[in-house]
């Protein structure tokens, strides 16, 4: 995820030569891309191991998903060619869309960092419930 | 000889006409294009004037837009590097072709800097967009009335230039130059296309200068 976003955003490039490149004033950008990343790298295997080892309910792992994506969407689809697909197919609302996205960049990837950052507390203090051996049995 | 007074009359009321009707022209309705010009398999008739050397080995074709904000960084971050290094020292030109796709205020703001051409100053029409380019997309920092602001502060002759952009006189100018993308496959902004005496190659995205660099020396 981390290195799909680096390259949609632009801070990574593959032709003709694989560079990376932080331009100066997009650093903060850089560092909520980051914490995304990094963040549902923890969230969902968290949530896949609780549905599918222990067959717990998928509540939890809704939110770690919602807030992955709407993070990795926010500034995804701006000038490059996922914004100009979208455009390009769905006219002046994927134009209104695109740039809502774009607009608000920071704050819905605050907003996805909170999220994520919830559903881990939340996943691991419920972990920490379900997989309790009890001693007695 | 009524008869003759009167066609003599008409004759040169037509004339008093038609030589005020000339001369009341604006300077702005004329548009001298070279139609023929291309680059590589890009036709840039449509395109921004060249800035640098017109005989230059190299020309790089930007294909962007005016609210994209890779665009400006890259005239931020890497452009003045190439100004200095390359288009200065003669060694490439460089055309800005407008992909204008992010807003309803992109392709206005294409059109009006064709409209500071009318009066010689596109390049610097085209910086000081860049330069207050705003982090929201049709945030109205682009709205006609900012354009003509702009154009106030480069010292333009407004009624030309508002008779221009209300018009919408360079609307197809811009369309041509969003298919001619479209043709060459450019999908996003920024887009160039590097054309030499060898042929031509494309580089997607804000590159760093580095990446030019190569780029460019291996054409020189």
């Amino acid at each position: 995820m981390l290195v799909g976003l680096l390259i949609l955003s632009e801070y990574i490039f593959l032709e003709p030569y694989v560079v990376g490149h932080i331009p100066s004033g997009t650093e903060f950008r850089f560092v909520l891309i980051v914490m995304i990343s990094a963040l549902s790298a923890l969230v969902l295997p968290m949530n896949i191991f609780r549905i599918n080892i222990l067959k717990k309910s998928k509540q939890k792992m809704g939110g770690g998903v919602f807030g992955s994506i709407i993070g990795a969407a926010a500034g995804a689809c701006s000038c490059g060619p996922i914004g100009f697909a979208v455009i390009s197919t769905f006219g002046s609302v994927g134009a209104t869309a695109t740039a809502f996205l774009t607009n608000y960049e920071i704050p819905i990837r605050i907003i996805a960092i909170g999220i994520l950052a919830i559903t881990y507390f939340t996943t691991v203090k419920s972990l920490k419930t379900e997989c309790k051996f009890d001693s007695n049995s | 000889m009524n008869k003759l007074g009167v066609i003599l009359g008409v004759i040169v009321i037509a004339i008093i006409a038609g030589a005020a009707a000339s001369l009341s022209a604006l300077p702005s309705e004329t548009v001298n294009l070279d139609m023929g010009r291309t680059h590589g398999t890009i036709s840039t008739a449509m395109g921004s004037p060249i800035l640098g050397d017109p005989s230059a080995p190299i020309t790089i074709v930007e294909f962007g837009d005016y609210q994209c904000h890779q665009c400006y960084n890259w005239f931020q971050n890497t452009k003045p590097a190439i100004v200095e290094n390359y288009i200065e020292t003669g060694k490439a030109n460089l055309v800005f072709v407008d992909l204008a796709f992010l807003g309803r205020d992109s392709p206005k703001a294409a059109q009006a800097s064709y409209c500071a051409e009318d009066q010689e100053m596109y390049w610097e029409y085209h910086d000081i967009l860049y330069n207050f380019q705003d982090s929201k997309i049709d945030g109205g920092w682009a709205n006609s009335e900012r354009l003509k602001a702009f154009a106030s502060n480069l010292e333009l002759d407004m009624d030309l230039f508002n008779s221009c952009l209300d018009s919408e006189k360079y609307s197809k100018r811009v369309q041509y130059n969003i298919q001619q993308a479209r043709d060459h496959g450019v999908r996003g902004t920024l887009g160039f296309f590097i054309v030499g005496p060898d042929g031509q190659g494309q580089l997607g995205g804000a590159q760093p200068f580095s990446v030019f660099k190569q780029v460019l020396d291996k054409m020189v």
